[in-house]
């Protein structure tokens, strides 16, 4: 469902990404882990299409679509979910009113019915108790004031509620007390199935024991130099980068 | 050396002979109000951008105009004119001229609405009492202009202790080309009487003519009243009007002052607080786009002590509109224990939108609490993009933003009709989708 070849991309002058290539099939769940600075969350990124980001060369197709031509929001509407490492505040706009509209905008682009008030709380009653969010956070302020965990068990929640098909999630994990990872982990793997592709960014083995990966790869430098299984995960755990980074450099 | 102008060399030759013409009838007490007005705005002129308090307001093309006194305006209109909650006390005046036919007001106990002129006959009655004592004509040449040209509007008189349930709309229209009208508005809040008062302006049309509206009000000991003030006239039309508020001991004061209208409109709003424990709110949503000019002068004066004031501005300008916020806050030596808070924010959505403020507080007691503060900013990016990563559209994003940002003062306003409808106007003035 998701085909990045050979992309490149830079923000401000600065090559970050340097040649990706990435196949992600429905069902398949893709981990990709890497240092600090290595370009995940840029490659996360782009993916949504923020502007910040210039794609230099290559492609991203997405059910044979080109990703890269379209607006963000175009590209929600076509199935494209990011949960961001960095959840974004919005005082003013309360979260309900805020997912009831996203919900409305993807439906209406999509040729559906929009959701009143009542159904769309109906909706998301069971969704709610899902992430165990508390009722009180839906009326606040799109994350204003939410501690790191609540903001990352709302972007899930959100995840939840506009069923995407292509879900990016950039360092979900980190901030989560243990309780916490598994409820939205839970979540997360409530949302697998076999039409639903999933891109986890992570730093952390711990994550993929909840929500088990099909492939892990590791980004160096802009580039995945190396893709294996889930026990991959757990070598790296073990021995950190450097002997990726080794590797990398001998063949260079 | 040559002398600094600070008035146009024009004058309205029309207007000014109806005005001298009216210093000749009726009471007493009504040639002296309208001589005092015309004789004012004759000293004063039409103030050039070298007076100071008129620096950010152009009115060279409206000096130069040949206006003439407002013709009575249409008996209908389409499309109808707003209104804002079923059953409501509602009063029209049309081109300044209180129209029974459109307003239609149960009678309900302790409230006695109106028409002005129907007090311009009598030597003495309530309105000749107080009628141009609050509004400060003496710096207003516009007010004083209007003062001397008013011929009717609405007086209304809430009797001591009356809790008037209904919303109270007083409805203003303009109608019309190169006419200058006098819209006249008297509220008088006796003691602990307890009323919300909405006033919207409005054109009939694309309207092309001058309202100057002078209101004055009056709240006395514990009254408590909630007025809300909407002024949405067409782009076509001038509004230069003069709003003046005097508060007694222990009465509560909440103001609204929401401009969207007019292709030039500036809005004196004064306060005067004259008795202790007073509460104040003087707030303001602005939203101006293409080639718009709306500049509010604000005027809250502390005079006693242990009284708050509260005062929000939320301005929204885009395009190549300016918007100018010129808040002061006077704090007399005796009025101690003063809590005065001001905040002026402003959105530029263009990177041609300009914004000119001036908080100006002038402190002359020790023992108070008074802060100011001011900013600038623009739509951020981040929100925009977490927003249209959700699938909102940009145009949907931006005017949940901007709502977001107004929304600090019209949730403010307690009755839910007018801040739905004010929610609406604002969707409407900035072409983004309805969607609340
Ligand atoms: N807007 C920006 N302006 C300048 N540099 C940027 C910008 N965004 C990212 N970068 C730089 O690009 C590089 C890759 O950043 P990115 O956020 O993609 O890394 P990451 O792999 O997600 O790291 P982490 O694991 O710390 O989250 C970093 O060196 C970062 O400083
Ligand atoms: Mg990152």
């Amino acid at each position: 469902m998701l085909e990045i070849r050979n992309l490149h991309a830079r923000v401000e002058e600065k090559e970050i990404l340097r040649g990706i290539d990435l196949t992600v099939r429905p069902g398949e769940v893709h981990a990709i882990m890497g240092p600090n600075g290595s370009g995940k969350s840029t490659l996360a990124n782009v993916l949504a299409g923020r502007e910040d980001y210039e794609v230099t060369d290559g492609t991203i197709q997405l059910e044979g679509e080109d990703l890269l031509e379209m607006e963000p929001d175009a590209r929600a509407h076509a199935g494209v979910f990011l949960a961001f490492q960095y959840p974004v505040e919005i005082p003013g706009v309360s979260n309900v009113y805020f997912l009831r509209s996203a919900l409305n905008a993807i439906r209406k682009a999509r040729g559906e019915e929009e959701m009143d008030s009542m159904k769309f709380m109906a909706y998301i009653r069971e969704k709610i108790k899902l992430l165990g969010l508390k009722d009180e956070l839906l009326q606040r302020s799109v994350n204003e004031g939410f501690s790191g965990g609540e903001k990352k068990r709302n972007e899930i929640f959100q995840m939840a509620v506009l069923e995407p098909r292509l879900c990016v999630l950039d360092e979900t994990d980190s901030g989560l007390d243990i309780d916490a990872l598994q409820t939205v982990a839970h979540g997360v793997n409530s949302l697998r199935s076999a039409d639903r592709g999933f891109v986890v960014v992570t730093h952390y083995q711990r994550l993929l024991n909840f929500i088990v990966p099909d492939y892990v790869h590791v980004m160096v430098d802009g580039r995945l130099v190396k893709s294996g299984g889930k026990e991959l995960a757990l070598e790296l755990e073990e021995k950190g980068y450097g002997w990726i980074e080794a590797e990398v450099a001998a063949q260079a | 050396m040559s002398a600094v102008l600070t008035r146009y060399e024009t004058t309205w030759p029309n207007v000014e002979a109806v005005a001298q013409a009216h210093i000749g009838e009726g009471p007493l007490w009504l040639r002296n109000l309208r001589s005092r007005g015309l004789r004012v705005f004759q000293e004063l002129g039409i103030p050039t951008p070298k007076v100071e308090e008129w620096k950010y307001t152009p009115l060279r093309d409206i000096a130069e105009r040949k206006w003439e006194l407002a013709e009575p305006g249409p008996a209908w209109f389409e499309p109808a004119l707003p209104s804002f909650v079923e059953g409501a006390v509602r009063i029209v005046l049309v081109n300044g001229r209180f129209d029974a036919n459109l307003s239609d007001f149960p009678r309900l106990p302790g409230l006695t609405v109106s028409p002005i002129r129907e007090a311009l006959t009598d030597d003495a009655n309530p309105v000749s009492a107080v009628l141009g004592t609050i509004a400060r004509i003496e710096k207003h040449p516009f007010g004083a202009l209007a003062t001397a040209l008013f011929e009717d509007g609405v007086y209304v008189h809430l009797a001591t202790g009356s809790v008037i349930e209904s919303l109270i709309e007083i409805v203003h229209v303009t109608s019309g080309e190169g006419g200058v009208c006098a819209p006249r508005v008297l509220i008088v809040a006796e003691k602990d009487s307890v009323a919300k008062i909405v006033e919207v302006y409005v054109t009939d049309g694309a309207a092309d003519s001058l309202t100057l509206p002078v209101t004055e009000v009056i709240v006395e000991r514990g009254a408590n009243l909630e007025h809300v003030r909407v002024q949405d006239e067409a782009t076509t039309n001038a509004h230069i009007a003069l709003w003046e508020t005097r508060q007694a001991e222990g009465s509560e004061y909440r103001s609204y002052n929401v401009a969207f209208g007019g292709r030039l409109a500036r809005t004196d709003q004064g306060i005067d607080l004259q008795g202790e424990h007073c509460i104040t709110r003087l707030d303001g949503v602005v939203a101006a786009t293409g080639n718009q000019l709306i500049d509010n002068h604000t005027r809250l004066d502390h005079a006693l002590p242990n009284c708050n004031s509260f005062e929000i501005y939320k301005q929204v300008i885009d395009d190549e509109a300016t918007v100018v916020f010129n808040g002061q806050i006077f704090v007399h030596a005796h009025a101690q224990k003063t809590d005065a808070k001001q905040t002026n924010q402003a959105l530029l959505m263009s990177p041609k939108a300009t914004i000119n403020s001036k908080p100006q507080l002038e402190i002359f007691a020790d023992d108070v609490k008074c802060t100011h503060g001011a900013t600038v900013g623009q739509l951020e990016d981040l929100p925009l993009f977490y927003m249209r990563q959700r699938g909102i559209p940009q145009e949907m994003a931006e005017s949940l933003l901007v709502y977001a940002f107004a929304a600090e003062v019209l949730e403010l306003i307690s009755v839910d009709e007018v801040k739905r409808d004010l929610e609406a106007r604002l969707d409407r003035k900035l072409g983004t989708e309805p969607l609340r």
